[in-house]
């Protein structure tokens, strides 16, 4: 009765919060962290279980079933975890803002949808709850209204509902097929499915989840989304959301259809995985420059959700063990540093009066020390620097990529990589370091609950890089259940001959190096302090006043890179719309207005029904 | 038992007495619809169970079909009925307070003879009757559109006049062919003596009659009258037109196709001019700036759509496009009635009018987002068991044909999911221009007739199993020719 | 010649409704139009009137023992048409109506002219 339960609580819970918040602004927000707080107690409790039951009841002759398993439980901790946060974090920050029932509400709501469709256990209310989180996430996109905003909402809907389309068509060929959308039924039909229908199947499931898990080149509303959303949401969003895509890739590919089966759809050079490493490869690339030339705090953020979602493909679509191990695990690092940063760029905006724009900030460190850790966790989990989880897993998917023999692949993954550090750096240099502008003087620090969630996840970015044992136990299970072998752990790392990973030695390793390097600093440094106009100029006056080091950075790098990274795809997807749009002018104008056409068109159908009777008379 | 004859002679009476009730108060009147959709609703409800086992059919003047004008009371033709009456209280329970200006004991009445026209076309079992009702239906709905007299009103009321009469002229004459070949005007009678006359000289009175009654179900590309129409209409009219006219049309070219005609053949015509009035329909919603316009071109999209499902012509076809109908009519009447108010509020029909309606009429607003929801067909309202049942249906037919045709149809969907959506944005999301966020409530009798809409979109489209186990029956009933003719000349 | 005793009928009745049809199509003026409509309208009851028409029949009325069934018109198509023009003068009456409105709206009946509601 749990998971029945947990969906129970999560609904419901959502529903009450907006009523409760009608009676009292205080009790909603006690409620609304009571609820999220219950569901982790509760989801914490499932750990380990795995069954599958049917629902008392179905929809169109179809019965509904849930299942719980380690996948389900990994994605259903994630969203839980993260949702818990962001709640705590959205007191503060929302604080004196409009509509804050509703946005308690819809995010609950989102939350109980995404837990619903890692829960369901037949695809006909995965697609429902997946129905449910794609128009609830819409509803809150648009949430601080304006232009961009609403940009933002229609872009995603819209793409959500392509991708909802697909799906349906898909799990209704398998109904058709089958007769059954259960997934553990499915799972032993699909062996002996015909290719075509593999093949349609595959590839209608794929374009959805590509679109939500944002891989190139459907990855156009992300960063619009993420951007526009507010900061807990967006922390949400980039976060658990879209990996909903990745669960569906499993799903599919590893639950559903299973290895041999994928193999069997393979021709010569292409087959499935291979086309998804590639795409993931693309995106991790195609993102890491554009994320270079963003100016905004969220956007740079968002073009790195969109970057590490192909990290992550790339590791699932390996389908070794340890490249499942590296890319579900990154799912889990990926979901804690991304939350901490776009917490600490809420923040951020929360203090500074919603300044996003890194041109305009600027040395924050002082003011928001919290932040500033924050930032600086998050990046460097982000980057992988070891120490952080974020080295932990990358390192699992750029070993497996090495040991399957993928050298482009690999080095696609470390081209991402460094611009990640270049971007990173401009994140953190534009917000914290350099000179304070003027109108920053009074920024005040974090406030505490929003500090809560940031020094979290904080101590999880550390304590999961240091000790990556304990969650790689958890991805362990994962891999097992989709058929797995599992890899050999201990608590520091991965001690086995193909490729032994083992923090300790790092340590130790990295405390030698910092030793060195401070010795070096401390007997051979000659560094004298002088005043900011205390400078060479070759002869022309130095301005007081502040230095514009956090303007135009990366100038040179923009002007080369510019003119490569344009953003075709939404490019293309916009002039669609607009072409569509332009159609729907051009057709409407059959509607003349004058009522003698109008019987023209009655006389021309009655002939056109003739005519083709007596051409070629079907009938 | 009661008899499927008080579904028609009930209202007419009472349409007709609206003049003498009018004597007695002036305010009676407007609770006489009320009254009369009330009664239609517990009949239609009171006669599903019996017909859903046997058709009931009922026999005027004493003589035995098909020497007799007879009603033919079969799970689909019930179902409509009780779908008309439930579409017209809701409706009427609205206009108490939203008409209030002009002749409204005239609106009263017409309003009665629209239902009454309605009832008749899809209870006959005469085709010459069906034009008689079809006609009832036209002529009050001429003068509904015209009722306040404006300038657009009366524009798009001339306009309808001329294709409605042009589409029964024609009708008309395909009735006339069908008595010249067989002699007979029962539905029944002829359906039975279809196969005895060659092809050539039955198509000709099938294409008069599906270009007269296509008029009426708006299909492509006789629907130019539909955006002026329903468009310039009172709101309340529009809600009834949109959600009960055109299906009542379509139902006619149906029954004629399927059961008089069993005219096979034309079903992959049909299905071509579904997904062209689908496209159409979208394209041209979406590139409109009007409120009630963007809804209107939105009907066509849905009517293509309803038409694609049928035109498969299976079980489960049929029965989603029934479903599709059902969908259309409660969705698309809560869309007009919330529009009316908003529009009311506003002054304006520009969608760029309603931008912050959300924060000032709240309830109305919502109830406009489920409308939208439901007719995009997402769960969980009622528009998502009907597209699933239609994507089902083309799906099973395991032809690349289908499945192609199925692929424009849900790019129509996309598109109406586009426009919607900005609509529903917004509603919420954009800030209005100069009046204050004041908030203020729709008065409470539309109110409480978009609640039961949204009540039964929501409830439906969570529990749709019976709904789909009767419309089921109803597809069967639609297909099954040998037993329509069975039962009416038994 | 029996032919055209046969058919007359018809040809007439579709000449009425081609006539009707041309009208609708080709003209501007609402009224001109409305009188198409009629046109059109007489022509459909003059075409289901031939439908049961005898050459040289009685009425189907049995006054006399020594009537002949076979000689009698078809008394169905004659009822339709009675309803028909009965619907056929709504129509009119309807239309007009709204002429009449529209003209003092509009200040034309040119529907060249009256054009506002397209798009």
């Amino acid at each position: 009765m749990m998971v029945e339960l947990l969906l129970i609580v999560a609904f419901g819970g959502s529903l009450l919060t907006y009523v409760l918040g009608k009676l009292s602004s205080r009790l909603r927000n006690g409620f609304a962290l009571l609820n999220a707080l219950a569901l982790v107690i509760m989801i914490g409790m499932l750990y380990g279980q795995e069954f599958e039951r049917s629902l008392p009841f179905g929809f169109l002759g179809i019965q509904f079933s849930i299942r719980m398993n380690m996948l389900s439980w990994f994605f259903a901790a994630t969203i839980l975890g993260i949702g818990l946060l962001a709640v705590l974090y959205s007191f503060r920050y929302m604080k004196g803002k409009e509509r804050l029932d509703y946005y308690y509400f819809t995010l609950l709501f989102i939350n109980a949808s995404m837990l619903g469709t890692v829960v369901a256990g037949d695809l006909l209310s995965f697609f429902i709850f997946w129905e449910m989180m794609s128009w609830s996430t819409y509803l809150l996109i648009s949430l601080r209204g304006g232009g961009k905003a609403i940009f933002a909402g229609i872009k995603y809907i819209i793409m959500s509902l392509v991708g909802s389309l697909a799906m349906l068509v898909a799990i209704v060929s398998l109904y058709t097929a089958f007769g059954t959308v259960d997934i553990g039924e499915l799972a032993v039909h699909m062996q002996s499915a015909s290719l075509g229908l593999a093949l349609l199947v595959v590839i209608l499931f794929s374009i959805t989840f590509v679109i939500i898990n944002a891989l190139w080149p459907f990855h156009t509303w992300l960063p619009d989304a993420h951007a526009e959303a507010v900061s807990p949401f967006s922390a949400i969003l980039s976060a658990v959301l879209v990996r909903k895509g990745l669960y569906g890739l499993f799903l599919l590919m590893y639950v559903i259809l299973g290895f041999s089966f994928l193999d069997r759809l393979a021709v010569g050079a292409i087959s499935f995985s291979n086309v998804l490493a590639w795409i993931g490869a693309i995106t991790i690339v195609f993102a890491a420059f554009r994320a270079l030339l963003q100016n905004d705090s969220k956007r740079i953020l968002a073009w790195s959700t969109v970057g590490q979602g192909g990290y992550m493909v790339l590791g699932v679509s390996v389908a070794t063990s340890m490249g499942m191990a590296g890319g579900t695990f990154h799912i889990l690092n990926h979901c804690i540093y991304i939350a901490l940063l776009f917490f600490v760029a809420g923040a951020i905006e929360h203090r500074t009066g919603g300044i996003r724009d890194l041109d305009s900030l600027g040395g924050l460190i002082k003011k928001m020390p919290v932040a500033f850790v924050g930032g600086l966790v998050g990046i460097f989990g982000l980057i992988g620097l070891p120490l952080t989880n974020g080295f932990v897993s990358k390192w699992l998917i750029y070993k497996s990529l090495i040991l399957e023999g993928r050298p482009f692949l690999a080095f696609a993954a470390f081209l991402g990589t460094w611009g990640t550090i270049l971007y990173g750096y401009k994140f953190i240099h534009n917000i914290f370091l350099g000179q304070l502008p003027d109108e920053l003087r009074d920024v005040k620090r974090v406030p505490f609950t929003m500090a809560v969630p940031i020094m979290v996840l904080v101590v999880l970015v550390f304590l999961f890089g240091v000790l990556p044992g304990i969650p790689l136990s958890v991805v362990n299970q994962v891999g097992t259940y989709m058929g797995f072998e599992p890899l050999d752990l201990n608590v520091w790392g991965i001690p086995s001959e193909s490729g032994t990973l083992n923090v300790v030695n790092l340590l130790a390793a990295i405390a030698v190096a910092g030793f060195l390097v401070w010795l070096l600093f401390k007997t051979l440094g000659r560094s004298t302090r002088v005043d900011q106009s205390d400078n060479y100029a070759a002869g022309a006056a130095i301005p007081r006043g502040r230095y514009g080091f956090t303007r135009e950075f990366y100038a040179p790098l923009y002007r080369i890179v510019s003119p490569y990274v344009k953003d075709f795809p939404d490019a293309l997807f916009l002039w669609i719309a607009d072409r569509t749009k332009a159609l729907g002018g051009m057709t409407r104008k059959i509607y003349s207005g004058y009522v003698g056409s109008y019987v023209m068109y009655i006389v021309l159908f009655l002939a056109a029904l003739v005519f083709v009777q007596l051409t070629w008379s079907p009938w | 038992m009661v008899s499927p004859v008080l579904l028609i002679a009930v209202p007419l009476g009472l349409a007709f007495a609206m003049p003498l009730i009018a004597l007695i108060s002036r305010r009676l009147p407007r609770f006489v619809p009320l009254v009369a959709c009330a009664f239609n609703l517990i009949v239609a409800i009171r006669l599903i169970p019996t017909v859903l086992s046997a058709p009931v059919i009922q026999r005027i003047g004493g003589f035995s079909p098909p020497f007799c004008i007879n009603l033919f009371a079969g799970p689909v033709g019930v179902m409509f009925a009780g779908l008309i009456a439930l579409a017209g209280l809701v409706i009427a329970i609205y206009a108490l307070s939203y008409i209030r200006t002009g002749p409204t004991v005239r609106y009263h009445m017409l309003y009665m003879l629209l239902l009454v026209g309605a009832t008749g076309v899809v209870l006959t079992g005469d085709v010459f009757n069906l034009f008689v009702f079809f006609e009832v239906l036209c002529i009050s709905s001429y003068a509904l559109v015209a009722y306040f007299g404006d300038r657009n009103g009366l524009e798009a009321a001339a306009k309808y006049l001329i294709q409605g009469a042009v589409g029964s002229a024609l009708l008309l004459m395909g009735i006339g062919l069908l008595y010249g070949l067989f002699g007979t005007l029962n539905m029944a009678d002829i359906a039975s003596r279809i196969g005895s006359v060659s092809d050539i000289s039955v198509f000709v009175p099938l294409a008069l009659i599906v270009s007269g009654l296509g008029v009426e179900a708006a299909i492509f590309p006789l629907n130019a009258w539909l955006p002026d129409a329903h468009s310039s209409a009172p709101s309340s009219i529009s809600a009834i037109l949109s959600g009960i006219a055109i299906e009542v049309g379509l139902y006619a070219v149906v029954r004629m196709i399927f059961t008089v005609f069993g005219a096979t053949s034309i079903f992959m015509f049909l299905l071509f001019l579904g997904v062209l009035t689908v496209l159409m329909g979208e394209l041209c919603a979406f590139a409109q700036t009007n409120i009630k316009r963007m809804l209107a071109y939105s009907s066509i999209g849905q009517i293509g759509l309803i038409v694609f499902a049928f035109a498969m012509a299976s079980t489960i076809s049929l029965a989603g496009g029934l479903f599709q109908l059902l969908t259309h009519t409660l969705s698309k009447a809560l869309l007009f009635l919330a529009a009316g108010y908003m529009i009311h509020r506003s002054g304006s029909m520009e969608i760029s009018s309603l931008n912050g309606m959300g924060r000032r009429m709240p309830l109305t607003s919502l109830a406009f987002s489920f409308g939208a929801f439901s007719i995009v067909g997402l769960p969980p309202f009622i528009g998502f068991p009907s597209k699933f049942l239609i994507v089902r249906s083309a799906l099973e037919k395991q032809q690349t044909l289908f499945t192609l045709l199925l692929g424009f149809v849900l790019l129509g969907t996309l598109v109406e999911g586009a426009y919607f959506f900005r609509v529903v944005q917004a509603i919420y999301f954009k800030k209005s221009g100069d009046e204050p966020a004041s908030r203020s409530l729709a008065p409470a009798l539309p109110l409480i007739s978009m609640l039961i809409l949204a009540v039964l979109i929501i409830f439906v489209g969570i529990y749709p199993q019976p709904v789909a186990d009767a419309l089921s029956t109803a597809a069967s009933d639609l297909l099954d020719r040998a037993a329509y003719i069975g039962s009416v000349l038994r | 010649m029996s032919f055209l005793e046969d058919y007359a009928y018809y040809f007439g009745a579709f000449g009425l409704i081609f006539i009707g049809l041309l009208i609708m199509l080709v003209k501007h003026n609402l009224i001109k139009v409305i009188i198409g409509l009629s046109i059109l309208d007489t022509g459909v009851n003059l075409f289901l009137i031939s439908v049961g028409y005898i050459s040289n029949g009685t009425a189907p009325i049995f006054c006399r023992d020594d009537m002949d069934p076979s000689r009698m018109v078809d008394p169905v198509p004659q009822a339709l048409v009675l309803t028909a023009i009965v619907i056929g003068v709504a129509v009119l009456a309807m239309a007009l109506a709204i002429a009449v409105r529209l003209y003092q709206r509009y200040g034309t009946l040119d529907l060249r002219k009256i054009k506002e509601l397209r798009w």
